[in-house]
């Protein structure tokens, strides 16, 4: 089994696109600058003007350990499966089902697993939304801000539809009407169209964003339960273009039937 | 030929997804409204602070010009020789199988602005991001001076750069893969694609979109054609994956 983990984790890196030079003549990021002029990602995270704090910016997980195992950091006690979850997760972290894990058919990981994709992503932040666009197959995401609530017939989806509102400092991010065929992590947490995502973002200084994600599916899971993640600002980078179906090679050699 | 081309139409017509209810509680829009309360939408366009015309927006084209972005061009396509036996090929229908939006590839730039699927603008000072319905897929317009470097890596959906001439959005396209099909008929294109779109608010609710193709390697001159593209108002773009359910390509010409 560990093999099989481990080789769906050098897939995952192969497609990821490495950030190579694509543009010249770019204008120097403006951000907080140490004495020696490097940039100072300890600084105070930035404010929009309405107070708000902007989470602007290109971030990628600090690690990639949640793509692969989102509860990574948490005892095998913390994840309350209901009976029919756990089986077909044990099943499914064999490794014997890695055909049917929706990346390696060029579907998307969905929220939060696109988070934690090792491929970075841009915020951008706008008083009434923000719009999140993956470097990870190319993909975005809205998250409203303007009081908006999801139809309760909205047709189901990969990534959901994302709510937010300010709690202090912090971004509280509702996510709901998924279509429930995400696997949550590599491993095959199962997820149903009964998952609520509520991911808390908090930009701790300039160049560090942490992302607390309970996970609410009482189909799948007994209670919710909730783990954290880290990102790094990513000051001098772009996104690149990743297109999945342009060259995606993982099929053939994974174990499973589709 | 005819009948070739408008099934593969068909195709991506049931490919686009409608637009049905997603979201309630949603505030109403802030647009200039006639003395009867009704969206104003031939108003003038909006201005950011800094005076540039602000083409933020959910727009959604006139799609004439997916099955052919020259349908309104006088004359013939300046193709070279062998872009013209390629397109003359493309266009009996024999390659539809070819079409790489039949294997959910990226329809490119300039044709997923013609797809049948509403884009979002979103306007920054520095930056402005097209969010676009279709395949989910996104791009970027970068307006803060940048330059394409020689080496970046060839893509479906080209390097943007934007500067304003007037009221005018002058966006310059680079560093394409050369694999686009330009329209459904297989216009084609080269990596030497250099795509110039010049976008203008004409007013609150409508877009003019002059194009021009300069690709020496596919046409012995540059030729331009011009799209329009109408403001919608009261929804949102939804969530698109082709390879959710992908049905064209069993349908295609072998």
């Amino acid at each position: 089994m560990k093999k099989l983990i481990a080789f769906s984790i050098v897939i995952i890196f192969t497609l990821c696109v490495a950030l190579q030079a694509q543009w010249a003549k770019v204008p120097p990021a403006k951000i907080p600058r140490t004495p020696d002029g490097k940039p100072n990602l300890s600084a105070t995270a930035p404010k929009l003007p309405d107070g708000k704090p902007d989470l602007s910016g290109i971030w990628q997980p600090l690690n990639n350990r949640y793509v692969q195992n989102i509860a990574a950091d948490l005892r095998a006690e913390d994840v309350p499966y209901q009976p029919w979850a756990k089986a077909l997760f044990d099943e499914r972290k064999t490794g014997a089902h890695s055909k049917e894990d929706q990346p390696a058919n060029c579907l998307p990981q969905g929220v939060p697993r696109i988070d934690a994709a090792p491929a970075p992503w841009k915020l951008v932040q706008t008083p009434g939304f923000i719009v999140v666009i993956y470097e990870a197959f190319n993909l975005w995401r809205q998250i409203f801000l303007d009081g908006r609530e999801p139809a309760t017939d909205a047709p189901p989806s990969w990534l959901g539809y994302s709510t937010g509102t300010w709690q202090g400092e912090t971004l509280v991010v509702d996510t709901k009407s998924f279509n429930g065929k995400a696997w949550i992590d590599q491993l095959g947490r199962p997820s149903t169209e009964a998952l609520h995502v509520i991911e808390r973002f908090h930009r701790k200084d300039f160049g560090h964003l942490e992302i607390q994600i309970t996970i609410d599916d009482p189909k799948a899971y007994t209670k919710p339960w909730t783990v954290t993640e880290q990102f790094r600002l990513l000051p001098d980078a772009e996104l690149m273009e990743d297109i999945c179906n342009e060259n995606n090679r993982d099929l053939e050699h994974l174990p499973g039937s589709k | 030929m005819k009948i070739k081309v408008a099934f593969l139409l068909m195709g991506v017509l049931l490919l686009s997804v409608s637009l049905q209810a997603q979201w309630v509680k949603v505030p109403p829009a802030k647009v200039p409204r006639t003395p009867d309360g009704k969206p104003n939408l031939t108003a003038p366009a909006p201005r950011l602070p800094d005076g540039k015309p602000d083409l933020s927006g959910i727009w959604y084209p006139d799609s004439k010009y997916i099955a052919n972005v020259a349908v309104d061009l006088k004359g013939e396509l300046p193709l070279q020789p062998w872009a013209k036996a390629l397109f003359e090929q493309r266009k009996s229908g024999a390659l539809s199988r070819e079409e790489p939006t039949a294997h959910c590839l990226p329809q490119g730039v300039p044709r997923i602005t013609a797809a049948p699927w509403p884009w979002k603008v979103v306007q920054m000072p520095g930056s402005i991001v097209i969010v676009h319905e279709a395949f989910s897929l996104w791009r970027q317009i970068y307006l803060d001076g940048r330059e394409l470097a020689e080496d970046a890596p060839p893509t479906w959906l080209g390097y943007s750069t934007g500067r304003w001439d007037g009221d005018m959005l002058v966006v310059d396209t680079r560093g394409f893969n050369g694999k686009m099909w330009m329209d459904q008929l297989g216009t084609p294109t080269t990596e030497a694609l250099h795509l110039i779109e010049r976008f203008r608010r004409r007013d609150f609710g409508h877009i003019d979109i002059e194009i021009t193709i300069d690709d020496p390697k596919a046409y012995t001159k540059p030729w331009t054609v011009k799209e329009q593209a109408a403001l919608m108002l009261d929804t949102e773009l939804m969530e698109a994956v082709c390879n959710e359910n992908e049905r064209d390509l069993e349908h295609l010409t072998k």
